[in-house]
């Protein structure tokens, strides 16, 4: 039940985000380089958004493969150890993708 | 084995899903090498940037829009008691499903076809 | 025999039969049998004929002929129905064949015959019988009966004219990947005694059912109600326990209130 709620939670959030992350960062389609994606994330309101964006991501994703998993009648018994790989994973990924949106900033 | 409409529909959602997965953690890893600074990073986005990939970006696209949809149309399913409209639900989803990625597709390969 | 009563015009049809004898044969394979039907031979007689008539040795399920005992669910053209309701003539294709398969995703035993042990064991484990009102006393018969509403009736949305006859447990992809998932057939009988004022136990099942083996193992492909024989709509249940599970202490509190009338009710 909670995989199940997180998964609807997120994939509300989702359509939110990544709508908005589709528009503003690749339309109209252009060469995107560093300075392009600064104009956006030198303010620290879409750096929130972004991170935010990168946590439901994360969560819909990990829970999605998870259930897709344990559908199968063989891997179901193994679920607990899925269900931890799957939380370490997210916790990795999302510290390394909170650095990398943190390392967008202007050098001086 | 049951080829009805919302046993298509189930595939495409876990093909679609499971892709999803695996461009994640590449999109993630690619966008981190700004890690390595600016330059790294517009090194990588540069080479991200070849015509090839503008292509393996409507088909990427077109994953995140179907996936899209199909959720939107689970979560009409779960709140509204509407399973009486569910083959109506489903074309009507592909349909705008067909329509969000030729608007957002087109301009893509246009793009790539110009050449920049 | 089947012919005795001819309304209709005399035509020709193929039944194409999966057979399977698990002492000879390595694989099911697929027989004709060319068969003289009329526009209201059903499937059950088409096969009763040619057991009777060219091969004795065809083994099917079928007791009650109308529609209600569950056990003649087969997959025709690749949809699962029952057979003694179905006329052959409807089913026919352009070459005037029509084929006849066992239950998909279950171990055959002979010829139709599928073991439905996964069937009732997933059955069993959502606890099918009603659970009284703590004022009902088994050792003595009781003088009125608990009544209920009219909506409330119609909130069980039909759910009680099961007959458990496995055609959308076996039309599930769910149950086809994974034999722990409890099922449609079983979850739409919780919904119904979930539903029902009479019940005592609701939250006990909601949370037997909301596990990631029972309602949220669903992936709302809809198969279920497509092939339900009796119009009922599994998925609907499905859905309903899903938002029931999530706040299953409120709807247990408001149970017993209910049954407070329902026993005052009771005299
Ligand atoms: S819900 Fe319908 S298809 Fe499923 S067992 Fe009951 S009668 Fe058969
Ligand atoms: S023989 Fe009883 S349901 Fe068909």
């Amino acid at each position: 039940m909670r995989v199940f709620v997180l998964q609807r939670v997120t994939a509300v959030a989702l359509v939110v985000f990544l709508t908005l992350h589709m528009i503003v960062v690749h339309y109209p389609p252009g060469h995107l380089d560093f300075s392009r994606v600064m104009v956006r994330l030198a303010n620290p309101v879409w750096k929130v958004i972004d991170i935010l964006f990168l946590l439901s991501v994360l969560v819909h994703a990990l829970a999605g493969a998870y259930a897709v998993l344990i559908d199968a009648e063989r891997i179901m018994p193994y679920k607990r150890i899925l269900a931890w790989g799957a939380i370490a994973l997210g916790v990795v990924a999302f510290i390394y993708g909170t650095i990398t949106i943190i390392n967008f900033k202007v050098l001086v | 084995m049951y080829k009805t409409t919302g046993f298509i529909s189930f595939v495409f959602r876990r093909v679609s899903g499971l892709a999803l997965v695996i461009y994640l953690f590449m999109h993630m890893l690619v966008i981190g090498s700004v890690n390595g600074g600016p330059e790294a990073f517009n090194a990588r986005m540069a080479m991200m940037q070849t015509p090839i990939f503008r292509f393996f970006e409507v088909a990427l696209l077109a994953a995140v829009v179907y996936h899209a949809f199909d959720g939107i149309r689970l979560l009409i399913v779960h709140w509204f008691n509407v399973t009486q409209y569910r083959t109506s639900l489903f074309y009507a989803m592909f349909v705008m499903f067909v329509i969000v990625t030729l608007v957002g597709g087109v301009p893509i390969i246009l793009f790539a076809l110009e050449g920049h | 025999m089947s012919q005795a009563q001819n309304t209709g015009q005399v035509m020709k049809a193929v039944i194409r039969i999966q057979r399977f004898n698990p002492d000879v044969d390595r694989k099911p394979y697929l027989a004709d049998y060319p068969l003289d039907i009329t526009d209201d031979t059903t499937l059950l007689d088409a096969l009763e004929t040619i057991k009777n008539e060219l091969d004795g040795s065809l083994t099917f399920r079928r007791s009650c002929r109308h529609a209600i005992c569950g056990s003649c669910a087969m997959n025709i053209n690749g949809k699962n129905t029952l057979v003694c309701n179905r006329r052959v003539k409807a089913f026919l294709d352009g070459k005037g064949r029509v084929t006849i398969r066992p239950l998909p995703y279950l171990p055959i035993i002979k010829d139709l015959v599928v073991d439905r042990s996964a069937f009732w064991e997933q059955y069993l484990r959502v606890k099918p019988w009603l659970i009284p009102p703590a004022s009902y006393n088994e050792n003595q018969a009781p003088n009125s009966e608990f009544r209920v509403m009219p909506e409330e009736v119609a909130a069980l949305k039909n759910a009680e004219t099961c007959i458990m006859c496995g055609a959308c447990y076996s039309a599930c992809s769910v149950v086809g990947m994974n034999k722990k998932y409890i099922g449609p057939h079983a979850l739409l009988k919780s919904f119904l005694r979930v539903m029902d004022p009479r019940d005592s136990a609701p939250a006990e099942r909601l949370e037997n059912v909301g596990g990631d083996d029972g309602v949220f193992r669903c992936h709302t492909i809809f198969n279920c109600i497509d092939v339900c024989p009796k119009g009922l709509n599994p998925t609907q249940a499905i859905e309903t326990l899903r938002k029931l599970a999530q706040k299953r202490r409120d709807f247990e509190a408001a149970r017993v209130e209910r049954q407070k009338t329902l026993e005052a009710d009771h005299v």
